[in-house]
């Protein structure tokens, strides 16, 4: 797939949370991720800028506009430093242009090449479509954990997938 | 031997940071110096002044602790991860097995928790005392610690359901 004309990427900044705030303001966007209020969502952003600083963020843009953004959650004690978890948010109307491949690819260079990084790990919360999209990358699933999220009467699993460098 | 089991009071932060710093017990936490002791500590704490956590005395003077990290959202609030620490003169000796079930309890009655998990590496003697009290093993994440002679060790993922009628 073709990325888009004029797609880069960059370190994410500071100020790209403003293009998170609106992203997940649509609540189809938020479903797949832990938070649900708006004060959750907010409180979760405030904590994922935070591994921004430590340049493990990556942006993507369209012609210097923001299209997608994903985090490495480094971690904080050396035992396991040599991994982390990520995230990655491409809002619907970027998707299927080959931007979260592109977005993908380049945080585990981003982990491998900066920080070092052994392996990378990303928890998913079902029902989610990607499971497929990160499998064909190379992620492999180490864990399945039922009832793990509460979306009213129903629980759904959290699976967990690692890919290793 | 008389155990009392009480909620964990900032009192109690002395004794885990002094247990922690014990290797036999470091080993089985993702912890290396006294920098990141201090901050699982802090973690530690933040949550026993939630009540999530339990603190095991023997005649006036704690031996063990278990804490819950409870869930800030709303979907993920029926669940969590918990920790245990056992003075090391103390194993052996049901701690462990009194700390497990009266968290149990409190999960239930205090935060409405219906699914109890925790993380612990291949090797540690405790993943007998999880079994027995009902947990299984729902992943297994290689590689996930890192030694200082280069080798790894996996992190072994278990859990239990709690059940309804507070039978766990």
């Amino acid at each position: 797939m073709e990325l888009p004309d004029h797609f880069d990427i960059r370190y994410t900044e500071d100020s790209d949370i403003v293009w998170l705030q609106e992203w997940f303001s649509d609540l189809s966007v938020r479903e797949p991720f832990p938070f649900e209020t708006d004060l959750e969502m907010e409180e979760a952003l405030k904590n994922w800028m935070g591994f921004a600083k430590f340049q493990a963020g990556l942006t993507g843009t369209i012609n210097h506009i923001p299209c997608a953004l994903g985090l490495l959650f480094l971690m904080p004690y050396r035992k396991v430093a040599h991994h982390a978890s990520f995230m990655l948010i491409v809002p619907p109307m970027h998707r299927r242009k080959g931007i979260g491949t592109s977005m993908v690819k380049n945080l585990l260079h981003l982990g491998k090449t900066r920080f070092s990084l052994e392996s990378v790990h990303v928890e998913i919360l079902e029902p989610n479509p990607c499971i497929p999209f990160l499998k064909k990358l190379g992620f492999r699933e180490y864990a399945r954990q039922d009832h793990f999220v509460q979306r009213g009467e129903q629980a759904f699993p959290r699976v967990l997938l690692e890919c290793f460098f | 031997m008389h155990i009392e089991i009480r909620d964990t009071v900032s009192e109690d932060r002395s004794y885990l940071v002094k247990w922690l710093e014990e290797p036999d017990i470091l080993r089985w936490f993702p912890l290396t110096d006294m920098r990141e002791i201090e901050d699982a500590v802090r973690i530690w704490m933040f949550y026993a002044e939630k009540q999530a956590s339990l603190t095991a005395v023997h005649e006036g003077k704690p031996c063990g602790m278990i804490t819950m990290y409870l869930h800030p959202y709303r979907k993920l609030a029926h669940q969590s991860l918990f920790a245990i620490i056992v003075e090391d003169q103390y194993r052996g000796k049901g701690i462990g097995t009194k700390l497990l079930k009266e968290l149990m309890k409190i999960a239930r009655e205090r935060f409405q928790i219906h699914l109890l998990h925790l993380e612990v590496y291949e090797g540690n003697p405790a993943i007998g005392l999880y079994q027995k009290l009902g947990f299984t093993v729902y992943g297994k994440q290689e590689r996930f610690v890192k030694l200082s002679s280069g080798n790894y060790l996996s992190k072994i993922m278990m859990q239990k359901e709690l059940k309804e009628d507070g039978r766990s």
